[in-house]
């Protein structure tokens, strides 16, 4: 407990903000195109597969708050020095940073690609993610306060997304759903664990947890923001499996992009152009947050400026953004990154909490003695 | 003061950016509105662009340019050495097929423009009876911007619920789809006018038959429901009550309109397929070639019992000669799909099934109200 952290009541933020927090980190990327993931998994059964991955989310989040709650105000990195000892700590913590950087680095070459296939052919790598990283640079040191304020405004300003799915629902007939449960049970379990690169975002709460004022609430609004994530993806996933037949939902990379395509304004004729651009405002806070946790970090073990860790990781993503650059190498990059970030996310809390528990019985037998 | 800076070199970089994007000016760049695929010699893929130029001074200008390469995109490059002005496909609206590459498979273009994002989804195809380059090259005159007049004559045709709707998106979804294959309205050039003369019914993009324009109507009652449709039957005399009339005609024809329809369809049997299709519709009178009685609710549901016995008539008539060319547009094989577990359906599966299948029609006809007169 000697790690806990002392902070300002001018840097925390409210209970009801975690709300937003982990809602806006959870939808960013993944959401273009995850359908095609599941399906190849649970084929018309997908929505099985998101419903399960959601629980799964619910238990973890329990878990990972009563590994937190047994901190007064402690992080994920001081609780792994204090259970693991300095060493062994600060490497688990040196593993979860470079975590975090690969996801900021997942998200913004995805996006970018996402940019480059649809809207603008020509425009070079380098320069979009330079521009991007400028503003990310711009609101993370802001602190923390700042990109939870970009949360709760990228969720509020994109609640209009959400109603567009009617339009594709003119082209919509359920018989594609049936007949329920035809997969058998490994393919839909398998489907849920390919849900891992949309749905994670939310073990950023091991970060943000000390800075929030009423941890009583936490638990409440953490589980809000996961069900309403979940309610998310189960409509997209529903209509996605309704407006595709099998063969165009297998081929199609970007099934909520394409869900998009069909729809048609007096004034806009090509709307997936408008959302594209838009989702610039979902994919910010996800990656402010994931750059910030890398900060957080940092500084446990080095003392050294927010500035100087914002810059030097985004020169380094920067950097790599070159390497990677066919569609190809992005796809194996996010199969990797969602290989690993499932044992991080949804493997690694049981153990922890399980360590803390143990540890917490060994100390304590020791101070009877 | 910091914060300051960076905003202003971020500003900077954004009005930068722009510079980077390709420009597409309206005035210089033609715009295709209208592609129609041709089988060429060789087996080479034949495309005529109708590209439409916009000109702030004058009137813009109809180009109608023909090549011909090994793919849809390769034949675009071909056409940009032909015109003046860059030519893009944003705008894009119809897309038609030569009945001879049609029968020969259309995949591969319904996926190359499926696959472009520049391509909207809701632009509309058709098949046209025999070459789709002398359907655009004519000289019409009355037609100034064919483009444009063939798109609106088939959204025309398609909001007020004529003829089936074929947007690309809805062609790629049967074309990857198991069991529902493509239909597709058939047009064609009659002296000055053009028009819509069929439905083509397709195997996996291959065409391998047609219905006449007024079976239709049936086929979209069975594939799709009805908002308010029109329709006109002629009930033949075996079809009606004979004491409907005084003196019975060979055929008693009805106009029917706003019409409404759904379908239920259900399987019953699985082994040689069977299906239940029951079809509530409800429609409002509108014309009748003979005098009879109205107000007489007796005659009201004598004359509904005969629609219903014709439309069902005609709907088995149809299914059987689908079945017998082996096209699924109704959708069935999705239905079998859908209400068999593990039945691991594929196309060629289906389409074995489906010569066999039958179909037992229901229709239950009410007529709502009959204009002003009784």
């Amino acid at each position: 407990m000697k790690n806990a952290i002392q902070l300002n009541p001018k840097d925390m933020i409210n209970a009801v903000l975690l709300f937003f927090v982990i809602h806006t980190t959870q939808v960013g990327v993944g959401i273009q195109g995850f359908q095609r993931i599941v399906y190849q998994d649970a084929k018309h059964d997908a929505w099985i597969s998101v419903l399960l991955a959601g629980l799964a989310t619910h238990i973890i989040a329990f878990i990972m708050i009563k590994t937190l709650e047994m901190y007064s105000s402690d992080d994920l990195y001081g609780i792994h020095q204090d259970v693991f000892g300095k060493w062994i700590g600060n490497f688990l913590n040196c593993i979860y940073l470079i975590y975090c950087i690969a996801a900021f680095f997942t998200i913004l070459k995805n996006y970018i690609e996402v940019i480059q296939t649809w809207v603008f052919q020509n425009v070079n790598t380098w320069l979009l993610t330079a521009t991007l990283l400028l503003l990310i640079i711009y609101a993370v040191t802001g602190g923390l306060r700042v990109i939870v304020g970009l949360s709760f405004f990228s969720f509020i300003f994109s609640l209009w997304l959400f109603p567009m799915l009617i339009y594709p629902l003119e082209f919509t007939g359920n018989s594609s759903l049936f007949p329920i449960l035809e997969s058998n049970m490994a393919g839909i379990l398998k489907g849920a664990q390919s849900m891992t690169f949309t749905i994670i975002g939310f073990e950023l709460l091991n970060v943000v947890y000390p800075f929030v004022k009423e941890k009583k609430k936490v638990k409440k609004h953490v589980h809000l923001g996961l069900l309403m994530t979940t309610i998310t993806y189960l409509c997209f996933m529903l209509v996605s499996l309704t407006y595709f037949s099998e063969g165009q939902l297998n081929k199609t990379i970007w099934a909520t992009l394409s869900l998009f395509n069909i729809i048609k304004f007096p004034f806009i004729e090509r709307f997936e152009y408008l959302a594209i651009c838009f989702w610039m405002l979902l994919i910010l806070p996800n990656l402010c947050l994931y750059l910030w946790a890398a900060y957080r970090g940092v500084i446990r073990m080095v003392n050294i400026s927010l500035n100087k860790v914002v810059w030097i990781i985004a020169f380094l993503t920067f950097l790599s953004s070159q390497v990677i650059q066919t569609r190809t190498e992005i796809n194996k990059f996010n199969d990797y990154f969602a290989h690993v970030a499932f044992y991080i996310v949804f493997v690694y809390p049981i153990f922890l909490y399980a360590m803390a528990v143990l540890k917490k019985k060994f100390s304590s037998k020791k101070e009877h003695v | 003061m910091k914060k300051f800076r960076f905003f202003l070199i971020m500003l900077f970089l954004l009005v930068i950016l722009i510079g980077c994007a390709e420009q597409k000016l309206l005035e210089r760049v033609g715009l295709v509105t209208l592609l129609g695929y041709d089988l060429g010699s060789e087996n080479l893929l034949s495309t005529t662009a109708v590209i439409r130029q916009v000109n702030p001074e004058f009137q813009s200008n109809i180009e109608i340019i023909n090549a011909e390469n090994e793919t849809s995109k390769g034949t675009r490059t071909k056409i940009n050495r032909k015109v003046s002005k860059k030519v893009v496909p944003g705008q894009l609206r119809v897309t038609l097929f030569g009945q001879e590459l049609a029968e020969k498979g259309i995949g591969q273009n319904v996926d190359a423009l499926s696959r472009d994002s520049v391509i909207s989804g809701s632009l509309f195809m058709a098949v046209v009876e025999g070459q789709a380059e002398e359907l655009l090259t004519y000289k019409y005159e009355n037609i100034e911007d064919i483009g444009q007049h063939i798109f609106k004559m088939l959204e025309q045709n398609i909001e007020s619920e004529q003829i089936i709707s074929t947007t690309l998106h809805e062609v790629a979804h049967d074309y990857h789809s198991i069991g529902e294959d493509i239909a597709m309205p058939i047009i064609k050039r009659e002296e000055e006018l053009i028009l819509i003369s069929g439905v083509a019914l397709l195997n996996q993009g291959k065409m391998v038959g047609k219905l006449p324009p007024d079976d239709s109507f049936y086929l979209k009652l069975v594939r799709d429901r009805f908002e308010a449709g029109t329709f006109e039957a002629s009930l033949k005399s075996e079809d009606i009550d004979s004491s409907l009339m005084k003196d019975p005609p060979k055929e008693l024809s009805v106009v029917l309109d706003t019409i409404k329809s759904k379908k239920n369809l259900k399987l019953v049997k699985q082994s040689t397929p069977e299906f239940d299709l029951h079809i509530s519709m409800k429609a409002r009178l509108l014309e009748l070639n003979e005098e009879i009685d109205l107000g007489d609710p007796k005659n009201i549901a004598k004359l509904e019992k005969g629609i219903s016995k014709f439309i069902s008539k005609e709907i088995s008539r149809i299914i059987a000669e689908c079945q017998e060319m082996g096209s699924d547009v109704f959708g069935f094989g999705e239905k079998y799909r859908s209400s068999v577990r593990n039945s691991e359906l594929t196309n060629e599966k289906w389409h074995e099934l489906y010569k066999e299948a039958k179909v037992n029609v229901n229709i239950d006809f009410t007529i709502l109200r009959t204009g002003t007169l009784d």
